[in-house]
């Protein structure tokens, strides 16, 4: 059998994802696709944060009773890169916000009264957790949400996994979170259509990729419009109130995780303060401001 | 500002790079690989001219070499080296003055010689996060001589796996039992040790280079003199340093991969010497690889050094006219090809080596007479699975 490109679809992190190799034999080529589909479902099943048996639902739990938990080499290390975001981001890439989230009704269109979003701010923040010694130490009420970073890290993985069992040829697609396998082997570069928030449909931009990833982040589906505002669902850690950044921002960089927390970044921060952030990190990035109007850098 | 934010791409960088999906720690091979080599290695006859009298014919060795390599659990891997030799032909026995004045040499015995060696080893690695930890023990074995030996090595991943440095130790008992040594009046049995220690570092300097540099140090001591030779008499001590480097780049419009390496070596016997060669990996479509490679090699002679044995000095008096200490330079070409089907990889090389003193950069006194020029062929199958 000739060397061709094998996809394989299917749906992980509620997304729909795709993973394309490029073999010699569709046999080996789905083996190795069903062992990536497997790393990328135990991370599925470690951190989310709707699964009451994961990891993740079991800290959460467990910290309302204000226990120490113990923790594993991993989950310390993605730890670690949430507080880099953290600290990165001025405080606004905050994995201890998801409990602002639920009270925002989206749908509704309505504003949760002050008294509660003051609660709820309560129990957000980072720097008021320590992991030393892979001991948890949480104050009761919080929670983590892994969901802006775990996505990225399971392309990142997958990939990774894939280049140790010798394949260098391929990418791995998890709903718009892409993590390059090795450069297409005949043109070299992975054309990447970016969505455009107006247009589910649409392409908004196409960035090539050859090596690492590349990440999206916006606010294509989740939003309301109120008093002529427009409100996104990425919620200020720092306020409790939806930021009113950019619509969308895509970011190539040599890792999907790394692409995946600069454009969770660049959305938290005001439109004009995010585009300047990215045009001086040095990464690809195109974007879509509220106003609707594209640009990109590199 | 602008530096503030680079130093954010750092920042999320850096604890990406640490995340153990991302930096998977070293890991044992995946699966087993099995591998078998035969290669020919054939000196070209003397002259008349450099030999009157006696057989013209030197060295032909065929060499088998089998490998395994498997991961046994998870952390751990074996490695089992089988290699069986099969020489014929004849070496330099001693050097004369000929009719013209200059320096001839005469093979040993007119029926040359028959050897085998067979040779198995046995090494495992332990992997971990960062590195692994091995260790290999073997044993050589041949008509007139035994090689007794083991090693251990270590070897640790810095800098976010950028940078490697593994350090080894290794050493060799060998015992030297001459044929017919009653007959021809040599010795009946000696040995020499060997030990080495070596560093080496090497750097990932961005996607498509990386760096090498290594330091040996060898220390023999025992028996180092040709039994076999009607004169050699050799110091029975010898330290040997060597520095290696290695650059090698990918270039990607040409879908290639230059590599250059460079060694210097130096000994206590007077030798030096310097290596240069450099290959060129062409890629051709994804199965396949074109590798010529080309080599120059120049040494100095070693102290006690003669193109033609003195008779009339004690034996206790130190002199050799074997040509591997004479000074000399060397050139070499090879072409190799390796084709890749799925489970299997086949390796064919061709190897033209020609030694001659007028190639040496170093000062040439004495030029040896019995230089070497070979033909080396071999062909390689792996097999994974």
């Amino acid at each position: 059998m000739a060397y061709s490109l094998q996809r394989f679809s299917f749906k992980a992190m509620g997304s729909n994802c795709d993973i394309q190799l490029f073999s010699d034999s569709r046999i080996t080529a789905k083996q190795l696709a069903q062992a990536l589909i497997d790393e990328i479902e135990r991370l599925e099943a470690k951190y989310s944060r709707f699964r009451s048996d994961s990891l993740i639902s079991f800290i959460n739990t467990q910290s309302n009773h204000n226990l120490a938990i113990e923790l594993d080499t991993e989950t310390i290390a993605l730890l670690d890169h949430a507080l880099s975001c953290f600290k990165q981001s001025d405080e606004l890439f905050d994995i201890t916000a998801g409990c602002l989230s639920r009270l925002w009704d989206f749908k509704a269109a309505t504003m949760p009264p002050p008294a509660a979003i003051a609660d709820a701010l309560n129990h957000v923040g980072l720097q008021k957790l320590s992991w030393e010694n892979s001991t948890l130490k949480m104050p009761a009420g919080m929670e983590l949400d892994f969901g802006g970073i775990v996505k990225e890290y399971a392309a990142d993985c997958a990939a990774t996994l894939a280049r140790s069992r010798g394949c260098q040829a391929g990418l791995v697609n998890l709903g718009g979170d892409v993590a390059v396998i090795g450069p297409h082997p005949q043109t070299t570069v992975w054309p990447i259509g970016i969505v455009n928030p107006n247009d589910n449909d649409g392409v908004m931009a196409k960035l090539d990729l050859q090596f690492g990833g590349l990440a999206s982040s916006g606010d294509y589906a989740r939003y309301f419009v109120h008093a002529g505002n427009r409100y996104s669902h990425i919620l200020n850690p720092k306020t409790g109130w939806p930021c009113r950044g950019l619509r969308a921002v895509s970011v190539a960089a040599s890792l999907c995780t790394v692409a995946g927390s600069m454009a969770t970044i660049a959305m938290l921060k005001d439109e004009q303060d995010a585009i300047s952030w990215l045009e001086d990190s040095g990464v690809a990035f195109v974007y879509m401001t509220q106003a609707g109007v594209c640009g990109s850098g590199s | 500002m602008k530096a503030k934010t680079s130093h954010s791409l750092i920042a999320l960088s850096t604890t990406a790079l640490a995340l153990p999906g991302i930096a998977i720690a070293d890991a044992p091979p995946v699966e087993s690989t099995l591998s078998y080599k035969i290669s020919n290695y054939k000196e070209d006859d003397l002259d008349r001219e450099e030999s009157p009298f006696g057989d013209l014919g030197r060295y032909d060795i065929d060499v088998h070499q089998f490998q395994l390599i498997t991961p046994i659990g998870r952390d751990f891997s074996l490695q089992i080296d089988a290699n069986y030799e099969d020489l014929s032909g004849a070496s330099p026995w001693f050097t004369t003055l000929g009719p013209d004045g200059s320096p001839v040499v005469n093979l040993s015995g007119a029926s040359g010689i028959q050897d085998r060696r067979a040779e198995l080893s046995i090494g495992s690695r332990y992997y971990l996060e960062n590195g692994s930890i091995g260790g290999n023990i073997g044993y050589s074995e041949e008509d007139d001589y035994r090689a007794t030996y083991g090693s251990l090595s270590g070897e640790r991943h810095f800098n976010n796996d950028l940078t490697t440095v593994s350090i080894g130790m290794s050493y060799s008992a060998d015992d030297i039992f001459p044929v017919d040594a009653e007959i021809f009046g040599r010795v009946v049995s000696e040995n020499k040790s060997s030990t080495s220690a070596v560093i080496n570092i090497s750097q990932i300097i961005n996607q498509v280079s990386t760096a090498q540099v290594a330091l040996s140090v060898t220390q023999q001591a025992g028996f180092l003199t040709d039994p076999y030779k009607l004169r050699d008499t050799r110091p029975d001590e010898k330290t040997q340093i060597a520095v290696s480097t290695s650059y090698r780049r990918y270039i990607r419009s040409a879908d290639a991969a230059w590599h250059v390496n460079y060694r210097y070596y130096d000994d206590d016997f007077g030798v030096s010497s310097q290596t240069i060669d450099m290959s060129w990996h062409q890629n051709l479509g994804r199965r396949f690889q074109l590798i010529p490679t080309l080599r120059y090699y120049s040494q100095s002679a070693a102290n006690f050094f003669t193109n033609v044995d003195n008779f009339l000095r004690p034996e206790t008096e130190l002199q050799s006219s074997d040509y591997r200490l004479s000074a000399f330079g060397a050139v070499s070409g090879g072409l190799s090809f390796k084709a890749n089907m799925g489970n299997w990889t086949t390796t064919l090389t061709a190897e033209r080596y020609i030694a001659n003193d007028k190639y040496s950069a170093h000062e040439v006194q004495l030029p040896s007479t019995a230089l070497v020029k070979y033909f080396r062929v071999s062909a390689g199958v792996d097999f994974s699975f």
